[in-house]
């Protein structure tokens, strides 16, 4: 792509077995392969990983035509092998290889043992008690391979009363006290939807956690086992909450969209179906701004509005105000005339937004790539930029078992006798056989 | 390298910290929370703004009494050097000269026109990995566009998916935005420098809180696929509108659960109602889709959820592999019987305010002798002044006491 961007990748050479289903594993995944390791998901065809590779492993086309999925397929069709073709999986495993093998028997675990041996790391975010059935712990895979980096992140640690409790990132976030942060002021929590920010902080507290490990290993000539509970991660970005309970007794309410030091800060609806322009103003001259802007300049002169406490009493009157105001206005003119007086304001983005947005665009953000058994789609960049390096992707997503060929052959050394066998035996495949 | 008798993951790492409020300082926390030893730079006699921000000591302002600047500040070390004199300057060239990292997080051009940027830096270090931070990335259109924690996660953030379908895009709450770009900071500051100490060359990462959160697993990346199968746009989805999916009333508060069609028969024994399972109208996945079965499971989800608590509906859950949890207060967290167990919660003691209690750093160490998330105190103001110019360079006691009545330090 930028040819002086020359220098290799950060995290070029390193290989990592991953283990990692849904989303806050993955996560972290995604992040590494994009910045040079090669991923190799660890998968096997007797067992469907629900939620990782579709809900269920072959939807009816009834069962996927609902509008607006969070994880949709192609056309609305899940195809012939629908695992390949589902929008979750395939948005985070760009740049990921998949390989398949039954760990329940013993030449699957003689595998697994194999590549642990020629691997920096291994990676799991699963349910404790679903590692021991496949014998996936520190102590075995320190034995086989001393140097290797561990990292294992069940939702709630690997020790205590909730140690195999099963839950999704909008569980974690409920458990720790996210939604009394989070919600509509004097609404109930149910009014309150779900979030799955814990998946996104777990993944990126994993990918921390798996270069600090991997900076360990290279200095004391010995691998690490890591342990990051994804609950316990995402209480981390509550902690000022937290530390106001335990030094002050107070516990937090939550505030809807409003702030606590930014008077007005609010949520305007634009002309449009379900289109909004977020606001926040952090000065009294940015208040003034506003109300030349919205055509109430009599009140940027009003004491009674002249700072942020005061406003924050009028707040409601301020937010029909403002409202009279973005009714009529296009969500996407409101933010540049907005920003153009130096205000705090942003578009709540959809879909086509984001695939329009001219800052994205100058900044490379999409890049296409095709899938073999999905076609040609855009993905989101890397996280960030470096000056020396090339980021782009370099892979689509991986049908399951596609790189079984690369791994078991080039990797492990296996002749075409033996591919064969292991083959029949239920190990290398492309097709879920339950 | 050995930091007492530790030896950490990012033990040896020197990081010169130019951040400041919270994003920034929150990533630089991490690092120091692993080994790393982490040197703020801070405005004389002001400091870091979020040392004004709330919440405060039993409601005390003051410069050492914000928690949140106790929260994001732990194990680092505090200078005062001020970068707009020339003296400052030298100071900072001198300091950087010596360290692994430099990490900002002010305007874009801010380090250019101080005279400080990746190519000043880097000349004399090449080794360096320098990571700035800022709203929208060093280029583009916006990259001098002004943001909040909700105008980013409006913009970049899956906010169109939050909340509820005939109520505003909701905000996720408290500096949930920047803790994360925090910590996607400190992870690129960590990927830099392994790719650093391999090949010799440092790197400058330049990261944009609306890109990270565009790109972020939270619901917005799978939407953004999903868009590109169906044409959909996606919004706020209503509550209960998968099969066993919602945020449900029990006794003493609520209890969330997800579900779908492919895993409720879990769902159906932990809610008494097995036998439907051999009705041809629940037997299979595809027959579970259809819209009225929604409407029948909520008539029987809503009342067994009435009449247990949220502890009740947790330990069925659990027992039934059903994912879900309660919605809990900090109370019930601090008092949860499970982060006692894991022991999460920490003291720490602090100088001026006394003993504070601390959630632990994010991930565990398994090593010997030490879980690498034991934390010491925050700074008071500019408390290693004199120690850091002392080791790093040599500076003398009279010079220091010159370097002070000139207010540069």
């Amino acid at each position: 792509m930028v040819s002086n961007n020359s220098k290799s990748l950060p995290l070029d050479g390193l290989r990592i077995l991953d283990l990692t289903v849904v989303w806050a594993g993955p996560y972290a995944t995604q992040i590494f392969g994009d910045w040079g390791a090669e991923i190799i998901r660890v998968e096997s065809i007797k067992h469907f990983p629900a939620t990782t590779r579709g809900m269920v492993m072959r939807p009816t086309k009834e069962m996927v035509s609902q509008k607006g999925s969070l994880s949709a397929y192609p056309d609305r069709d899940p195809g012939e092998r629908p695992w390949n073709r589902t929008a979750s999986f395939n948005a985070h495993a760009r740049n990921k290889k998949s390989m398949t093998v039954d760990m329940t028997k013993p030449e699957g675990q003689k595998v697994f043992d194999e590549l642990l041996k020629i691997s920096d790391v291994v990676i799991e975010n699963n349910v404790p008690v679903s590692m021991d059935r496949i014998n996936v712990n520190w102590e075995r895979v320190s034995n086989v391979n001393p140097k290797i980096v561990m990292l294992r992140m069940p939702g709630f640690g690997l020790d205590g009363p909730y140690e195999d409790y099963r839950t999704f990132g909008s569980h974690m976030a409920g458990v720790v006290g996210h939604y009394s942060v989070m919600g509509y002021q004097g609404e109930l929590a149910d009014m309150t939807g779900n979030t799955l920010t814990a998946d996104a902080a777990g993944g990126a507290g994993a990918a921390l956690a798996l270069a600090a490990g991997i900076r360990y290993r290279n200095h004391n000539d010995k691998g690490i086992f890591i342990e990051i509970a994804t609950a316990e991660n995402f209480a981390n970005y509550l902690g000022d909450h937290i530390l106001n309970y335990t030094v002050n007794n107070r516990l937090a309410s939550p505030m809807g969209n409003r702030d606590i030091s930014n008077a007005p800060q609010g949520v305007y609806q634009c002309t449009g179906e379900d289109r909004w322009i977020a606001i926040s103003i952090n000065s009294d001259k940015q208040w003034k701004s506003l109300c030349n802007l919205i055509g109430s300049p009599e009140l940027a002169k009003d004491s009674e509005y002249s700072n942020a406490a005061q406003r924050r009493s009028l707040h409601d009157t301020i937010d029909q105000l403002i409202e009279a105001w973005s009714k009529g206005m296009d969500a996407h003119k409101a933010m540049r005339a907005l920003q153009a007086e130096g205000i705090p304001a942003g578009v709540v983005m959809n879909e086509q937004d984001a695939f329009s947005d001219p800052h994205l665009e100058e900044n490379g953000f999409w890049e296409t790539l095709e899938g073999d058994e999905t076609g040609k789609y855009q993905y989101a960049s890397t996280l960030w930029k470096t000056v020396l390096t090339d980021r782009s992707h370099k892979r689509a997503a991986p049908r399951l078992g596609e790189d079984n060929e690369y791994v078991y052959k080039e990797l492990l050394g296996f002749d075409e006798d033996k591919y064969a066998e292991f083959e029949a035996a239920g190990h290398i495949g492309m097709d879920y056989d339950i | 390298m050995v930091n007492g008798s530790k030896i950490l993951p990012m033990s040896g790492i020197k990081v010169l910290d130019l951040t400041w409020h919270l994003a920034g300082p929150y990533g630089t926390r991490l690092l120091a929370d692993y080994g790393a030893d982490v040197i703020k730079i801070e405005r004389p006699s002001v400091g870091d703004p979020s040392r004004e921000m709330e919440p405060f000591f039993k409601d005390e302002r003051g410069p050492e009494k914000s928690l949140l600047y106790q929260y994001l500040n732990t194990n680092k070390r505090s200078i005062t050097l001020n970068l707009k004199s020339q003296e400052g300057k030298r100071i900072f060239l001198e300091l950087s000269s010596k360290v692994d990292v430099v990490v900002e997080n002010f305007s874009p051009d801010v380090m250019e026109r101080l005279g400080l940027d990746y190519g000043v830096l880097s000349s004399g270090n090449p080794g360096l990995v320098m990571t700035s931070i800022s709203n929208f990335g060093s280029t583009g259109p916006y990259k001098n566009w002004q943001a909040s924690e909700l105008t980013t996660y409006a913009m970049g953030g899956a906010m169109i998916n939050t909340g509820h379908p005939e109520k505003p895009p909701l905000y996720i709450g408290g500096h949930i935005p920047s803790f994360h770009v925090g910590t996607v900071s400190a992870a690129a500051t960590a990927i830099s420098i392994l790719g650093a100490e391999q090949s010799g060359q440092g790197d400058h990462i330049d990261l944009g809180a609306f890109q990270i959160w565009m790109g972020a697993i939270d619901r917005r990346q799978s939407y953004l696929m999903s868009h590109q199968y169906t044409g959909d746009i996606s919004t706020r989805p209503w509550p209960a509108s998968a099969l066993g999916t919602g945020i449900w009333q029990c006794i003493d508060g609520y209890f969330m659960t997800a579900v779908g069609v492919g895993l409720f028969p879990r769902m159906a024994n932990m809610i008494g109602e097995a036998d439907l399972l051999n009705d041809s109208n629940w037997s299979t996945a595809a027959a579970r889709s259809d819209p009225e079965r929604l409407d029948e499971s909520i008539a029987l989800i809503v009342p067994w959820m009435l009449e247990r608590t949220k502890a009740e509906a947790r330990d069925a859950a659990q027992q039934h592999g059903v994912y879900g949890g309660p919605i809990n207060s900090f109370e019930d967290l601090l008092n949860d019987p499970h982060f006692q167990h894991r022991e999460f919660f920490q003291q720490v003691e602090h100088p001026k305010m006394g003993p504070i209690t601390y959630p632990a750093a994010p991930f565990k160490l398994h090593l010997d002798n030490s879980k690498g998330n034991e934390k010491a105190a925050s700074p008071i103001l500019g408390e290693h002044t004199e120690e850091v110019l002392k080791d790093f360079l040599g500076t003398s006691a009279s010079e220091i006491k010159n370097l002070r009545k000139g207010g540069v330090i």
